[in-house]
């Protein structure tokens, strides 16, 4: 044998060194001449692609409630008015707006057309709205819980569109300012309800954007639309696709796949530092991470051991070294920011002396909790949990040990009765999404309400009062008094508000917002 | 046992794996926590929407009507809709079949090209250096957990080297090769084999080892026949021995395991899946897990399960056909 390959050892030796070379020389040539589609790692100013954790559930703008979702979909079906980031709304489709007797009074532009060619309609703005509202229209929302205020909307004339309601004029403003993305009623009632298709047919909105390429879960192609009414498009193609990884969306930022990407996780941000020409811009969410307690179950029935809990939990320290920095602690249910948020009130700062005589004071002590908690689901969540058990655990008076269940388990704990004791204490995160503190005030402390958590009769009523108080001054008056007064009945344990952490191709002119929007109208090469 | 007889017994065995899979799926959905309309709706949508949501979806059934509802329409080939995306899961299953068999069949073509010719080497220089430098790739190629590999091989190939894309797939093979077939345009094509690269040696590394290893010992098998020695004899150059004789009896045992592990590439691309960002059947089995999307989960598993007992069946009754002895066993 060995015989016959010394036979052809000169021949194979060419040929096996030829075929290295080939095989590196073509490699090579792939790896370096290849133009992948969604690389402008060279400075193509023309195509930007962002990259997030999320992505669309599926293409009907009126259906679900998530920033990643609005997001990839604002491009194409754009938001009736502007939102600054400070929430102050201007005008877009929707020229003027004034409350009457009978509703919010919308008036639209009436050179608006839809991607299909169709002009819109103030029948259209109308029945979008009811779309959301009336689940008989076709779908379930979730952006009815949003538009809670929205009773009924019609079109009065061509560019009038009455949304009634019976609250005041701020908070429904604040509904219907942030909801309703136009559809075309004609269109839409063609398609299955809610807008399930898998092409880029399945799409038809208004905004400067139309949709050329989509595939589900996996990536939205988008190029301007050349009869949008406003201002013309800053990119000539924007492609919005997904990574659940943070790790996989900086490595797509670091190798120039990508331009912007989202929740990148601390662990994750030297990655980024280290890098040139890409960088890291955060901002302070509207999400808050806090740890319920069932009021209606012993011994968080007691506001002297609430407080306590809140006293041994160093929420400052977490957002330090749990979060790496990335956020702030909470020092009331309403995030800064927010329309109602009380800027004079200071977080609990750590005291376990005194957390530890409030435990006497309240009767409780000696008492053995759980504390129940999901991982994944909020940055570090878990290791914040630990951190926030142990930390009442220190206490000489009471036991807490911690559970990481299942996110579904939390969910299940949220939406039941506020005197559930199953699992009376968890950790779980929420966004004011809204603007406004009705949003993070109404579905937990307010009788009966969804997720109704605390439940004391004063506070409720308060809620409920300020839902009508016509002046907004004095309403914002009222949404302070409701949030100091839950911060000294320490309705919750308040941990923080998370950060959104971004990476970011450090020529691009963006800032991130508080609601975590990403607006391609203001992102700048 | 005729082959007719014995292909319907296999087939009846195989409708009771799948019947398996979808009652202990079904069993499971029904013990896991967590109420399917929190996961539906928004967590501020009021009690009656949940409660009409709950009726609509039949979840206010006694568990054995939801059981024999969804049999029934199992039978049809409706899986349901999805809870998150509100999508028809037949669909949603379906559309995702393209990438993960384009993954699988690349990670077989790299474990062929690789493995055949380390086997041989290492089955005809047995003791030598070549054949420890097989056999120890072999064994690391093994024991390398694949989501470690496909990592490194991102960092290094892609992150420094700038050699290869991260992840994803711009493309479809489908549409790059039509896109070839009616403009001659030959970039979309490579493209996807720039994207498909990394994780297909990801995938097939473990393959690769496994390979090689049944290569080397089916050559070394093989090599000490009577049939060997006999064409040896005769004076038949030794290449024409190891490769017309040798390898190609080597490679029944080969084919057999290829058909078998095929079915395991398209339920085990999960983890390659995820690390890549590949828009195959893993990754969105892992979005539907991470969203307790039910349906989904169902629909995908009971899916891989069936293509995992129809490969089965098929590669049983072509093994059937070319070694009859196993009709009377």
């Amino acid at each position: 044998m060995k015989g016959a390959d010394n036979l052809y050892s000169g021949r194979r030796s060419v040929l096996k060194a030829t075929g290295i070379i080939g095989a590196t020389a073509g490699l090579g040539a792939i790896a370096g001449c290849l133009d992948d589609p969604t690389d402008d790692e060279n400075g193509d100013t023309d195509e930007l692609v962002i990259t997030q954790g999320e992505f669309i559930e599926n293409p009907d703008p009126n259906d679900h409630i998530t920033g990643p979702y609005f997001n990839v979909l604002d491009p194409v079906y754009e938001p009736l008015f502007n939102v600054t980031p400070e929430f102050e709304f201007e005008s877009r489709i929707v020229e003027e707006w004034e409350d009457t007797d009978e509703g919010a009074e919308l008036t639209l532009r009436d050179d608006v057309v839809f991607h299909n060619g169709d002009e819109m309609t103030a029948e259209d703005v109308a029945y979008t709205f009811n779309r959301m509202i009336d689940p008989d229209l076709g779908i379930e929302s979730d952006q009815a819980a949003g538009l809670g205020a929205i009773e009924s909307a019609e079109a009065l004339d061509e560019t009038t569109v009455l949304l009634e309601h019976d609250v005041a004029p701020s908070l429904a403003e604040f509904e219907y300012a942030n909801y309703g993305r136009v559809v075309n009623e004609e269109w839409i009632e063609e398609q299955e309800q809610p807008v399930a298709g898998d092409d880029e047919e399945a799409f038809n909105g208004t905004g400067p954007y139309q949709v050329v390429e989509y595939e589900p879960d996996v990536q939205l192609v988008l190029e301007p639309f050349e009869d949008y009414w406003g201002e013309e498009a800053t990119f000539e193609r924007v492609v919005f696709n997904e990574d659940g990884e943070s790790s996989g969306r900086v490595n797509a930022l670091q190798t120039g796949e990508s331009d912007i990407v989202d929740n990148v996780i601390p662990e994750d941000v030297p990655d980024v530092d280290d890098e040139d020409g890409i960088e890291i811009r955060n901002e302070t969410s509207l999400r808050n991470v806090f740890l319920v307690m069932n009021t209606g179950v012993e011994p968080f029935d007691s506001m002297e051991f609430r407080q306590a809990l809140n006293y041994a939990v160093d929420n400052e320290g977490i957002v330090n070294d749990i979060l790496g920095g990335y956020g702030e602690p909470m020092t009331q249910p309403i995030p800064d920011g927010v329309f109602g948020h009380n800027p004079d009130l200071e977080p609990y700062e750590q005291d376990l002396e005194q957390a530890e005589e409030l435990i006497e004071e309240s009767g409780y002590a000696g008492e053995e909790i759980t504390l129940y908690a999901p991982e994944g689901r909020y940055l570090n969540d878990a290791d914040v949990a630990q951190t926030a058990a142990d930390q009442i655990d220190q206490l000489e008076n009471v036991d807490c040990e911690l559970d990481i269940v299942p996110f579904p388990d939390i969910s299940d704990a949220n939406s039941a009765p506020y005197d559930d004791d199953e699992m009376p204490f968890y950790l779980i995160g929420w966004g004011v999404i809204t603007g406004d503190s009705d949003y993070g005030l109404a579905p937990f402390f307010t009788e009966e309400a969804p997720q109704e958590t605390y439940r004391n009769e004063e506070i409720s009523e308060m809620i409920f009062e300020s839902q009508t108080i016509e002046d907004e001054d004095e309403r914002e008056e009222l949404l302070q008094e409701i949030n100091e007064q839950l911060r000294d009945d320490a309705a919750w344990v308040y941990l923080h508000s998370q950060d959104s952490v971004y990476g970011v191709r450090e020529d691009l002119e963006w800032e991130p917002r508080t609601d975590e929007d990403i607006h391609l109208w203001e992102i700048d090469s | 046992m005729a082959f007719g007889k014995f292909l319907l017994k296999r087939s009846l065995q195989g409708v009771l794996v799948v019947w398996g899979v979808v009652t202990v799926l079904f069993g499971l959905r029904a013990v896991t926590p967590g109420d399917p309309v929190n996961l539906i709706v928004d967590p501020a949508v009021d009690h009656e929407t949940r409660e009409r949501i709950r009726q609509e979806l039949g979840l206010d059934q006694p568990i054995y009507v939801q059981y024999f509802e969804y049999l029934q329409d199992l039978l049809v080939g409706d899986l349901g809709y999805s809870y998150q995306s509100s999508r028809p899961v037949t669909t949603m299953v379906i559309e995702r079949v393209p990438a993960t068999l384009e993954l699988a069949l690349a990670a077989t073509v790299v474990a062929l090209v690789i493995a055949i010719p380390l086997g041989v080497i290492s089955g005809t220089r047995r003791n030598e250096p070549a054949d420890y430098g097989a056999t120890s790739f072999s064994l690391v190629g093994i024991s390398t957990p694949n989501f470690w590999l496909g990592i490194m091989l991102i960092l290094l190939l892609a992150v420094q080297l700038d050699v290869f894309p991260t992840g994803r797939r711009p493309v479809a093979f489908h549409d790059a090769l039509w896109m070839f077939l009616t403009t001659f345009y030959v970039g979309d094509l490579l493209t996807w084999f720039h994207h498909i690269i990394l994780p297909a040696v990801t995938l097939g590394t473990y393959f690769t080892a496994l390979i090689t290893r049944l290569t080397r010992s089916g050559m070394l098998d093989e090599y000490g026949k009577p049939y060997v020695t006999a064409t040896q004899a005769k004076g038949i150059p030794e290449t024409l021995v190891r490769y017309k004789h040798v390898l190609r009896n080597t490679m029944i045992p080969i084919i057999t395991v290829l058909g078998l592990q095929l079915g395991t590439l398209i339920g085990g691309a999960v983890v390659t899946e995820t690390v890549f960002s590949w828009p195959g059947l893993g990754l969105r089995l892992i979005a539907a897990i991470h969203n307790l999307d039910w349906p989904l989960i169902q629909g995908i598993i009971i899916f891989v399960g069936i293509s995992y007992v129809i490969i089965n069946i098929a590669v049983d009754a072509i093994y059937a056909k070319l070694n009859p002895r196993v009709l009377d066993e």
